[in-house]
């Protein structure tokens, strides 16, 4: 039981960290239709630039705060040069700009800063595990998921209540109407990328704090995929929710079917778990089922 | 069906000629030239290293056929196909390896190609599992439910369990002499150039004709409107997972026939960048054509080599190039698809019929 208890707040604590990436691939979908295959890569800058000013001398959260920025201005940058010209493309084009987008990405990113795995030193988190009740955590958990859910809630905020997140949200609920009141349907996919690269640079930068940063943390940002599917595409709560719940999922099937598959069972549990759940419903929880007509 | 443009004046008298592979005079001669550089001139002219590099742009065409068909034809997004070519090159190395076969089928070499179909028929099957959430699901979701298909079968299944048969370890060596096909033993470039030709000639003529048949006009009509191709009354369902097995049995061949080429087999071979790399070259070539698996092939593995050449003498001013270039190749590639994609979207094909159309309609090109 305790194991169980254990693995469960382990797995939403990491989850939320997902969350918060998946919230970046939700958004760039629901505003401009773009499937993003490259957000593992987007983790990987965010997560490096950060390591660099760490390592650089700078605190933390100011280095946290610099690689906003510069997520900032690499995703406007992206979306103007890339993804701009493919408005109106079939979908595999897109896909596959964004397949090639995050070949683009890692190998750059493997020439800056190599393929060995750093760590943030000193360790930003205190070592030393907290007790809270019967359980026992890791800090580098916690304040993760607290940062994660910290900036969750500015994003949803900035959603609902700021000028620009409210044409986020016209744009992806209609985009015609919303060009008919006057928002710049350009804009918001550049805004929508540069928050992605945002989140998930975060994202990264927490998961490398983790286990230490290397090309692998990519691959844990291709977890959100299984993530939005089960949350379903286009809806941020389900995003959230598909995060969190892929988090304890991995960490279950880590403690519990590692014993029957020894390996990597931990790795390929959630793409197992999604295909299997994408028979059954294949919209997701949330996601808005597509009626087609001929 | 003809798919050729025929020269003004020239009829044809019957259906044997309408359904001729190749139509015109000009095209036979153009082809028999064709045959006569790949089976004598290639093998004449090239070294060793550059022999290599004809196997390396086979093993690709091979792989991206397959990938065409998915995507190109009957429009079923993959992007875990390295998964099935890897199932192909173990199965046809364990069988290899470890099945006890008859004296006189390894006297006369027929294991190897046994295995060959064998592995094909294997990665057929598996690429069918995993292509029958296509039932269901489409596009997006789809390319999710291909990139599990390779992580369980690559990174866990094969990884964890195939690798361990025999008690080797991480990688399967197959020892010198071991690849044998009839009284050959496969073990020069050259003899491994030739069987990739006979392999690739087979599987694009098995792909064509699939393609003007019933068959392949049903795939057509499901990737260019699923719906309207189920009211037309085309078994959806079927023929979607009769393209996953076509295409996983072109990927198994493509896997057995690689595996002559290597010392080692390894999960690292088959890679999800593997998978991602077959789609990228098919989008340079040009979805939806043949022509398209194989001049995306020709062009990426010789510009990678190209590449590969201009940094070698780079390397004695900045060593760490040489290091990196493995980066290089990865930062090119995704760059290449991106400007494929944006300012060629049609790929090599296209291009390709372009020119052949402007000398087909010259002077008068309107």
């Amino acid at each position: 039981m305790e194991l169980f208890l254990m693995t469960v707040t382990t797995g939403i604590m990491v989850g939320g960290i997902y969350a918060l990436i998946a919230l970046g691939w939700v958004l760039i979908y629901k505003c401009s239709g773009v499937l993003n295959l490259a957000m593992g890569e987007l983790t990987l800058i965010g997560a490096y630039v950060s390591l660099s000013f760490y390592s650089a001398g700078v605190p933390f959260l100011l280095a946290l705060l610099f690689s906003l920025v510069i997520g900032f201005i690499l995703g406007i940058l992206t979306e103007r040069i890339f993804l701009d010209k493919l408005i109106g493309e079939p979908v595999l084009t897109v896909i596959m700009v964004t397949v090639g987008l995050s070949f683009f990405f890692k190998g750059c990113v493997e020439l800056v800063w190599g393929t060995d795995t750093r760590v943030f030193s000193p360790p930003v988190f205190p070592l030393k595990p907290i007790q809270l009740g019967p359980l026992i955590i890791g800090q580098v958990y916690l304040w993760s998921f607290v940062a994660a859910i910290i900036l969750l809630c500015i994003f949803v905020c900035f959603f609902k209540y700021t000028r620009w997140g409210l044409a986020m949200q016209a744009t992806a609920d209609d985009e015609m109407a919303a060009l008919s009141l006057g928002i710049s349907a350009r804009f918001v996919y550049a805004i929508a990328w540069a928050i992605a690269f945002m989140a998930a640079g975060v994202g990264g930068t927490l998961l490398g704090n983790i286990n230490g940063l290397n090309i692998s943390v990519g691959y844990m940002g291709l977890l959100v995929l299984p993530a939005v599917v089960l949350g379903g595409l286009n809806s941020v709560p389900g995003a959230i929710v598909g995060g969190i719940v892929i988090g304890v999922l991995q960490n279950l099937s880590g403690a519990y079917l590692d014993q029957f598959f020894p390996g990597g069972v931990k790795e390929i549990a959630p793409f197992a778990f999604m295909a299997v759940f994408l028979l059954f419903k294949p919209y997701g929880l949330w996601g808005w089922e597509r009626i087609e007509r001929v | 069906m003809s798919t050729t443009f025929l020269p003004c004046g020239d009829y044809h008298e019957n259906y044997k000629q309408d359904h001729a592979w190749w139509q015109t005079k000009f095209i036979k001669l153009k082809m028999i030239l064709l045959f006569a550089v790949l089976f004598v001139g290639i093998p004449l002219c090239a070294d060793s290293y550059w022999l290599s590099v004809c196997n390396l742009v086979g093993y690709t065409v091979l792989g991206a056929l397959g990938v065409q068909l998915l995507i190109g034809f009957c429009g079923q997004l993959t992007l875990g196909h390295a998964a099935f070519i890897a199932v192909g090159a173990y199965t046809s190395t364990l069988l290899v390896l470890e099945f006890p076969w008859p004296k006189f089928l390894l006297d006369l070499g027929l294991a190897y190609p046994v295995s060959i179909i064998v592995a094909a028929i294997a990665a057929g099957m598996w690429s069918v599992l995993f292509g029958l959430p296509s039932a269901k699901v489409k596009g997006f979701y789809l390319i999710l439910t291909t990139m599990a298909a390779q992580f369980i079968t690559v990174d866990f299944v094969i990884t964890q369990y195939v690798s361990q048969i025999g008690g080797r370890g991480q990688a399967f060596s197959l020892p010198p002499g071991t690849i044998k096909v009839g009284p050959w033993i496969i073990d020069s470039n050259l003899k491994v150039y030739l069987m990739m030709l006979a392999l690739v000639i087979l599987c694009v003529a098995i792909i064509t004709n699939l393609l003007r048949s019933r068959v392949g006009r049903a795939w057509i009509a499901i990737r260019d409107n699923d719906i309207s191709a189920e009211v037309m009354g085309i078994n959806v369902v079927k023929y979607k997972l009769f393209a996953f097995f076509v295409a996983g049995f072109i990927g198994g061949i493509a896997g057995a026939f690689w595996i002559s080429n290597l010392a080692a087999i390894s999960p690292e071979h088959f890679p999800w960048f593997w998978s991602l790399w077959l789609v990228g070259v098919i989008l340079i070539g040009g979805a939806g054509s043949i022509h398209g698996a194989i001049f995306g092939s020709v062009f990426m593995v010789v510009v990678m080599e190209l590449l590969q050449l201009a940094v070698i003498p780079l390397a004695d001013t900045y060593p760490k190039l040489l290091m990196d270039f493995l980066f290089i190749k990865e930062a090119a590639f995704g760059l290449a698809i991106c400007i494929f994609l944006i300012f060629e979207p049609n790929g090599l094909a296209y291009r390709w019929w372009q020119v052949k159309n402007y000398f087909n309609l010259w002077p008068f090109s309107y």
